[in-house]
């Protein structure tokens, strides 16, 4: 889109302002408005473009400061400083085909009527300024609540102008007609930040000398960038405010008339991200304090009926959100690393969390990297807090833009937050898409609040978290032990020739059919772990010959009946699943065994050979399953994912988790 | 991975072939050597209409359309280069909703084959196969090329559907005009943004048969931008010495029962009216449903 641009001295210095109605400005400018919040009303007003391309607007915003000289600016004066900003984007619109250089910012005028205001005209001389009745008490009365009321709906928010019009839609019916009008009101009160949605990820202007020092800084730090010049080095400092990654399209755009617009091919599945789309966010608001009160740990076990483990954790949480108060705020969200052991009952453990934190006014997130997670969780905590208004957002979800303190979504949602929640919780964070994209991360960065807390949950914690966490950088609790008391299942090692050898001899080694016998025997449902989802079928084949009067199915990513199947094998109708690492988290089958076919291959690394185990001994009344890891080769994955069972377990021993090895 | 793994890893896919990020499935693998920017794998999908059943507008299967509205249709014929399958609909939204435009030289070289279809069903009812008599084949050599040369067929101008102003600033471009821009500098036929929306009608996928062909009435005009007109005339005056009717093709993204079409072909020929030339025009769309 295309918005104008001006210039105006208000309280002896100079300030560049986007606009999306002019005309408001005018009247904002020239001392309406007063009532309520008091601001400098303008001494001159110079009105440098009525429509310039979004992006180019925002980049003289973050540019032109005030300076003592602009007094005495003429016309062409500002002309040459807009030239001088924005002369990469000049030169390189021209050379794809656009406008020449000498054709742009022909319309720079001071705005009359401003000049004169040191005269103590009264503010009735000054509403000549519109000539319609848009200046009428009524007029800005309602202009004002529509104003409050876009502030009250966006805050936290990160929206392009599309998804604002949805939302206002959904939730206000027509209550905001005019919303441009309202937002530009907000904007000139500080209220809400209007940007390009691919800009200079500089975000705000940096301010004063020590925002000079740091620039000088960075540039030296990055000296062979001097060598890029013009358009290859502004792509390069380019970024998608709302997913962070480096916009790769650029096309003619019909919105803003340039015939090269950058746009971010990362998020367009949220709609698209571009050089001119409008992007409005709320200002920053600070963080709620955790309410120290009834935040003590034993409370909390007692109230969420939490084991003594899961109480430990809690506790050290808890202390960690009511410290954060103390340290310096500016730094980003501090992270807290929550690393829990399968079947440890992690949602329980973030209870407490999210009750101090509702419980103090402030708003929290929970966001998990599945749909389905999302939608297993939302009614559990509806139930645990029902004061709470909830809001649960997926790809397609009903209610898109219900507020909600409570937020339950998946992580790509989050990229629609800005500086949001006070307690952003993200479960399962080494699974994927969550793992390894940077896209979602900065998301997650982005929806919390700078003094908010992040905390962090994982079975098996990315191998840089847990160094982190082992040197003292990150600070984390432990939960060694499950729910019920027990240790976790170590596997077992049994060499094995590889599944393709078996399939091609058209037989299974008698070592694992006499494991599986015992299995069936003891009335355990069995988890056999293929790593490929083609030898699925033949491993099924040779398993019926063999036990012919057992129910055997097989499962993968691609199969329409998966959840359906996981149905019947939790009903105890199939005794027998062969499934890829697609159920390697998230399924809680009581009474189960698990076999890792070719546990050696690649795709199984450390953290998926533990999430397979773990799918083992998760029930209570039956505690010890068998893991067996079978493969003709003894690697690192296996090793290691035995070592962090093991040295899981003896924690829990050492620490008196473990039932009937007497608490101390 | 040890740092040797890695390092053997690293060598290892500098001697594999070159891959590509494949725009339909978006896995990496061995590209296609007829479209840019897919995997052979999806080409190989693509459901192609090779053989319309309908040949006035192109259809794949049956078409009850053509047969039931008995009137002389504005349009000689359409061809469309794909079927309107849940694969091509998603592609289609990718581009046309989602604003995906890498995806546009695809789509664009898509209905490139469309055009060369065209072509070939045009030059086959002006100039049907003869049986080549003796004399012929033995100056074959010769026969061949002075044949060719009459068989020839070219448009001569290529329009695309308009949208209306809000839509365009809302979508940021006009995709039949991409598709057209592509077309035109594959074949060296120029396009003229001759029509203008004239109404903001709702989007079309929304409504049924009978609704979208009383919208579409009056739903276009002749574009007022004097530039345009001056273009067209020039191009005008080139055909006129030839004497044959003009040759116009409207370009679409989508043919669903053809009212947005037949409505712009409307408009287009009362403006050939208006300058008192005859012109046959044909339609090109990427999908036919």
């Amino acid at each position: 889109m295309r918005v104008g641009v001006y210039t105006v001295k208000a309280g002896g210095r100079w300030k560049l302002c986007l606009s999306l109605c002019p005309e408001l400005d005018r009247l904002w400018w020239s001392g309406c408005f007063l009532g309520g919040q008091t601001h400098m009303p303008a001494e001159r007003m110079v009105m440098l473009s009525e429509s310039l391309p979004l992006g180019w607007a925002v980049k003289l915003w973050e540019h032109v400061g005030s300076h003592s000289a602009m007094e005495k600016w003429t016309a062409r004066s500002w002309h040459a400083c807009m030239k001088a900003v924005l002369n990469p984007e000049l030169r390189e619109e021209e050379i794809a085909g656009g406008m020449l250089i000498g054709d742009w910012f022909k319309e720079v005028a001071e705005v009359p009527g401003f000049t004169d205001l040191q005269d103590g005209e009264g503010r009735a001389g000054r509403m000549h300024l519109t000539g319609e009745n848009a200046g009428t008490p009524v007029y800005l009365d309602n202009l004002s609540r529509a104003a409050d009321l876009l502030v009250s709906m966006l805050s936290g928010r990160s929206l392009l102008q599309n998804e604002v019009e949805a939302l206002l839609e959904e939730q206000a019916a027509d209550a905001v007609q005019q919303w441009m009008a309202a937002a530009q009101l907000a904007y000139l009160q500080g209220r809400l930040t209007l940007g390009a949605a691919v800009a200079s990820g500089l975000g705000s202007r940096t301010e004063g000398w020590a925002g000079a020092r740091l620039g000088v800084v960075r540039t030296a730090l990055r000296l062979p960038q001097l060598l890029r010049r013009g358009a290859a080095r502004r792509r390069a400092d380019m970024r998608c405010l709302r997913c962070g990654s480096a916009p790769t399209g650029r096309t003619p755009c019909a919105a803003c008339g340039l015939a090269c617009c950058a746009y971010c091919e990362a998020c367009l599945a949220l709609g698209r991200s571009r050089a001119c789309a409008l992007l409005i966010r709320s200002a920053a608001s600070p963080a709620v304090r955790a309410a120290a009160a009834g935040a003590s740990p034993t409370v909390a076990a007692r109230r969420w009926g939490l084991s003594a483990a899961q109480a430990g954790a809690a506790g050290a949480a808890l202390g960690f959100l009511a410290a954060r108060g103390k340290r310096a705020a500016g730094r980003g969200p501090e992270r807290f690393l929550l690393w829990a052991v399968t079947g440890a009952g992690k949602t329980e453990i973030t209870f407490p969390l999210l009750d101090a934190v509702l419980s103090a006014g402030g708003r929290a997130l929970v966001a998990t990297p599945r749909r389905d997670v999302v939608l297993e969780l939302a009614p559990r905590l509806a139930r645990a807090f029902p004061a709470a208004a909830q809001a649960v957002l997926y790809g397609g979800s009903p209610g898109r833009w219900i507020p909600g303190q409570l937020t339950i979504a998946t992580t790509h949602q989050l990229l629609r937050f800005y500086q949001a929640f006070d307690l952003v919780i993200i479960d399962e964070l080494d699974a994927f898409p969550y793992h390894n994209d940077p896209m979602l991360a900065f998301a997650a960065g982005q929806a919390c609040k700078r003094d908010g807390v992040f905390i962090l949950l994982s079975a098996t914690p990315p191998r840089k978290l847990q160094r982190q966490a082992s040197f003292g950088r990150l600070p984390h609790a432990r939960v060694p032990v499950r729910f019920h008391g027990h240790p976790l299942p170590v596997p077992k090692h049994l060499a094995m020739n590889p599944v393709h050898l078996c399939i091609r001899r058209g037989s299974l080694p008698g070592g694992l059919l006499q494991a599986l016998r015992r299995s069936l025997a003891r009335g355990a449902q069995i988890f056999l772990f293929a790593a490929r989802i083609a030898h699925i079928e033949p491993v099924l084949v040779l398993l019926r010959q063999v036990f012919p009067e057992v129910c055997i199915e097989g499962t993968s990513s691609q199969d329409p009946f998966r959840s359906a199947k996981v149905v019947a094998f939790r009903e105890r109708e199939i005794r027998i699943l062969v499934t890829t690492t697609i159920l390697e988290r998230g399924v809680t089958v009581p009474r189960s065994d698990v076999y890792i076919l070719d546990a050696d291959s690649g795709l199984f690394d450390e953290a998926s050979l533990v999430q397979m185990a773990g799918r083992a001994g998760r029930s209570k009344e039956d505690p010890a399953g068998t893991v067996m890891f079978l493969s003709p080769q003894w690697t690192r994955s296996q090793r290691k994912a035995i070592a962090q069972i093991r040295n899981m377990n003896t924690i829990a021993r050492r620490q008196g988790y473990l039932k009937g090895e007497g608490h101390q | 991975m040890t740092p040797l793994s890695g390092w053997l890893a690293g060598i290892r896919s500098l001697l594999a072939p070159a891959g590509i990020h494949c725009l339909i499935c978006g896995h990496n693998s061995r590209p296609s050597a007829r479209l840019p920017g897919i995997c052979a794998g999806c080409e190989a999908g693509i459901p192609w209409i090779s053989r319309p059943r309908c040949h006035k507008c192109g259809r794949h299967v049956g078409c009850p359309d053509c047969s039931r509205s008995g009137q002389s249709a504005p349009i000689v014929c359409n061809r469309s280069a794909v079927a309107y399958t849940p694969v091509m609909r998603d592609l289609l939204g990718r581009y046309k909703y989602r604003g995906h435009e890498r995806l546009a030289p695809l789509l664009g070289q898509m209905l490139d084959s469309a055009y060369l279809q065209l072509k070939a069903y045009i030059e086959h009812l002006q100039y049907p196969p003869q049986v080549p008599t003796e004399k012929q084949n033995k100056y074959h050599f010769l026969r061949r090329k002075t044949a060719n040369l009459t068989i020839e067929w070219q448009a001569d101008l290529l329009v695309p559907v308009p949208v209306s102003d809000s839509r365009l600033t809302e979508r940021g471009f006009n995709q039949a005009e991409r598709l057209a821009d592509i077309l035109s500098r594959l074949r060296g036929i120029p396009q003229l943004p001759l029509l203008i929306r004239t109404q903001h009608t709702a989007k079309q996928s929304f409504k049924s048969r009978a609704e979208r062909i009383a919208d579409m009435k009056d739903a276009f005009a002749v574009s007022p931008d004097e530039q345009v007109n001056i273009q067209f005339s020039s191009r005008l005056s080139t055909v006129k010495a030839s004497g044959r009717p003009l040759q116009i093709i409207i370009i679409d993204d989508i043919y669903t029962t053809g009212s947005t079409i037949r409505a712009c072909a409307g408009a287009v020929r009362l403006l050939c009216a208006g300058y008192g030339i005859e012109a046959d025009i044909y339609s090109l769309t990427w999908a036919r449903s």
